[in-house]
């Protein structure tokens, strides 16, 4: 009881006031509630109810490599017609398909699912112009005379793609970006990114890619870099399914046409023709020994 | 009341931000890009100065004379956080363009605390800002400007309008400070949130110095 006292219960309560603030508190309530439902009724914006359905099936990263803000940006486009679903790497294949059925339209073009690579491997095997001691970031570093690196189209490794990924698939070793394939959704910030352009997309099914994009002769790039595609063609001759065309000096693979053998980057003496799945490299000269058998 | 004064005052002296501690939420959340800071900033303004016209009323003409001035924080915020709600649905019938640049960042000013500040200090008499650490100098004239419950509702809005522009101000700041700082080559363990805090840390510093001008 006396808890009570301290705690001021059980003293006089002063029912005037507390009614007066009850009946303001109420009556402040009940003005603010008219008003919201008066001024809703007024200013009612009618939204296409199929931009929430869209949302949902989207994958949701709010990753903006589409261009549009966020996924929400994206599905209000794609609803108005502004966006296709193309631009957007991440969704998949079932949610695309739902997708188009709302929006009443035929999906385009069955386009492949991709992810990155990148097109270069020179690394710490590819000299160096000159010194570097600015700010951590390629894109900084490619201010400065075009980056440090002899070749003009090496990776300088200082990781403007890693800090741009937002599912924490590149990393920098061996002085190049790696993309990890299995992370990797192929939305496409670290392309945009890169001052060099090297990374590209490939069909998520590819199994090689060329980790090369020097235009050089092969004898310049014989002075400047050890891991650098000298234009052989030895890859183009290998192909059997003339997959592969030397266009300025950068050998380019026809997805289209490649089966996947692999010989092209048996043949190639640089060694700048590489799997996709790092794993495949270890389970190459198994499938080898089976196909002898 | 002296205008400059109250100018002055609201952007560097009493800075909600830097050196009220008011609306940190906001002034390191949305500082990564200066343009949403800016935008932030500027629908934090909007609705300080629509506080400011509605609650100094409020209180000066119902609360007060029934003598139930204790019950302003509750019915501030809920006059806030409502006429925040129409002015959201007001903006995105009548000005689209206005809504998606400053509409996301409504919700998100409705219940701040720098917005509840602002009702308080509008409606606050002499020896409430004084106790609560507010100081009013006279930028020109040198001299202390009395600040008393006698705010006229011109006062009012000019305060909510400065104090808007100085928490503006102060996030823009950082955002730029920000932008810098992420470039910079700065020691693992601080890179991000923590180098920010000590960015903000160095500009409530460096705006201390009003306090002492006048």
């Amino acid at each position: 009881m006396n808890l009570l006292l301290f705690a001021g219960i059980g003293r006089d309560i002063q029912w005037a006031s507390f009614g007066i603030a009850i009946a303001i508190m109420v009556g402040v309530a009940l003005v603010m509630a008219g008003l919201i439902i008066l001024i809703s009724r007024f200013c009612q914006v009618k939204e296409d109810p199929r931009i929430k359905e869209v949302e949902q099936r989207l994958a949701g990263a709010n990753c903006g490599a589409c261009g549009h803000p966020g996924c929400a940006g994206f599905a209000k486009a794609l609803v108005e017609g502004k966006a296709t679903l193309d631009s957007c790497g991440q969704t998949d294949k079932e949610a695309q398909i739902e997708i188009s059925n709302i929006l009443g339209i035929a999906l385009e073009g069955n386009a492949e699912p991709t992810i990155a690579v990148v097109a270069c491997c020179g690394g710490s095997q590819c000299d160096d112009k000159y010194e570097y001691q600015g700010y951590g970031t390629c894109v900084s570093q490619n201010m400065l005379a075009g980056g440090r690196k002899a070749c003009e189209v090496g990776c300088m490794g200082s990781g403007s793609c890693v800090d741009a990924c937002p599912y924490m698939a590149i990393e920098c070793y061996e002085g190049y970006a790696h993309i990890d394939p299995d992370i990797c959704r192929s939305c496409g910030l670290c392309i945009q990114t890169c001052p060099k352009r090297l990374i590209k997309r490939v069909p998520k099914s590819a199994k090689v890619y060329i980790a090369c994009s020097t235009e050089c002769r092969g004898k310049d790039v014989m002075s400047k870099c050890k891991a650098g595609c000298i234009a052989c063609g030895k890859c183009e001759r290998t192909c059997p399914n003339g997959a592969i065309h030397l266009v300025n000096n950068v050998p380019i693979i026809d997805y289209s046409k490649c089966i996947n053998c692999g010989k092209c980057l048996e043949s190639c003496p640089r060694h700048c023709i590489k799997y996709v799945h790092p794993e495949d490299a270890v389970s190459a000269p198994e499938a080898k020994t089976d196909e002898n058998k | 009341m002296d205008v400059l004064g109250i100018i002055f005052a609201a952007l560097f002296a009493n800075n909600f931000v830097l050196s009220q501690f008011l609306g940190i939420c906001p002034f390191l959340g949305v500082s990564k890009k200066t343009n949403s800071a800016l935008g932030m900033g500027l629908a934090v303004t909007a609705v300080m100065v629509i506080t400011c016209v509605v609650t100094y009323p409020i209180y000066t003409f119902i609360l007060k004379p029934l003598g139930i001035d204790y019950l302003n924080i509750i019915v501030f915020i809920l006059v806030i956080a409502s006429l925040v709600q129409i002015l959201e649905m007001v903006l995105k019938k009548f000005s689209p363009g206005l809504y998606s640049s400053l509409g996301i960042y409504l919700p998100l000013v409705t219940t701040n605390c720098a917005i509840l500040g602002i009702a308080k200090v509008v409606t606050a008499t002499t020896t409430d800002l004084a106790s609560a650490g507010f100081v009013f100098k006279n930028v020109v004239l040198g001299k202390w400007v009395e600040f008393g419950m006698a705010m006229s509702l011109g006062e009012a809005v000019l305060s909510g309008l400065f104090y808007g522009l100085g928490f503006t101000l102060a996030i823009v700041l950082l955002a730029g400070l920000r932008q810098k700082v992420d470039k910079l080559n700065v020691a693992k363990p601080l890179r991000g949130f923590p180098m920010t805090m000590i960015t903000a840390c160095f500009m409530a510093m460096a705006f201390y110095i009003f306090t002492l001008i006048g």
